[in-house]
């Protein structure tokens, strides 16, 4: 059985593993470690929800479909043919 | 079918599929919707024009951003400064130092409201353009590090350096307006200073 984390460790870790970007044995091993951690869990929650707010913040066109005619229109100009 | 209608029926088919994506992208970037229609047109315009340029088989999603990023940073003619940052581990620990301090400001509760989200927004906007744009690829239109390295044209340690450098950045801005708008006042009930005899 592997030797659990250090909490420093996990810290230092933590974005790259709410970013997904870690080999599966090491978020694995962060997983656990946050499981039964008291001090990384409020820690970690916090980083979520800061990164889940900075995703709100992607704003969507208020008429895609003039925006996607306009491209169209554009490129048709310059030859392109499909419709 | 010949080469040219070939051809035009992959660019619909790999890069116009994007086009909601580069949208929101350009959107992100201007924060004015009429540049945005401009900077979205002129991207596949010079897509369409490089398409012999994109190699078959690869992602065309990083390959637009890239367009859009280039060719919005040249409309702008901004600067490309450098920029410093701390290794990606210290800004990790120093962002972990922060989380007492959100806490005491009634941050962490109110990340979902619309007072915070605009102060997010306001955030990034004012992040230096290097972070700005990592910050954007990565946690905002959620590419992966390896996308917004190839985006950015930078290794993916710098991608990390940044954009951790920009996160602990923009928690620190969002901490001053907690803290100036009384947040955490707010989230623990009516402020009753001064009405004690």
């Amino acid at each position: 059985m592997k030797p659990m984390l250090d909490c420093d460790s996990v810290m230092r870790q933590l974005w790259d593993f709410l970013d997904g970007e870690l080999t599966e044995d090491r978020m694995e091993a962060i997983r656990e470690h946050l499981k039964v951690c008291k001090r990384c869990q409020p820690h970690a929650k916090f980083e979520e929800s800061f990164l889940g707010a900075l995703v709100t913040v992607r704003r969507e066109h208020s008429d895609p479909a003039a925006i996607a005619k306009t491209v169209r229109d554009a490129l048709k100009g310059r030859g392109y043919s499909v419709s | 079918m010949n080469t040219r209608a070939r051809d035009d029926e992959r660019f619909e088919r790999e890069a116009l599929v994007w086009l909601p994506d580069v949208t929101r992208f350009a959107l992100s970037l201007t924060r004015d919707e009429s540049e945005a229609d401009d900077l979205v047109q002129d991207t596949f315009l010079i897509a369409y024009e490089k398409w012999d340029q994109f190699v078959p088989g690869s992602q065309a999603r990083p390959w637009l951003f890239t367009i859009c990023r280039n060719r919005f940073y040249r409309t702008e003619e901004r600067g490309r400064r450098q920029v410093q940052a701390d290794t990606p581990e210290l800004e990790s620990l120093a962002a972990a130092a922060i989380h007492a301090s959100a806490q005491q400001a009634g941050l962490e509760q109110s990340f979902e409201s619309a007072e915070v989200v605009r102060a997010v927004e306001a955030a990034i906007a004012e992040l230096p353009d290097a972070f700005r744009e990592v910050a954007l690829l990565v946690d905002v239109h959620e590419h992966s590090y390896e996308e917004a390295s190839e985006v950015l044209g930078v290794p993916i340690g710098t991608v990390r350096s940044r954009l951790f450098r920009a996160r602990r950045l923009l928690q620190e801005k969002l901490l001053v307006h907690a803290r100036d708008a009384g947040i955490g006042q707010r989230a623990t009930g009516p402020d009753t200073r001064g009405t004690s005899r």
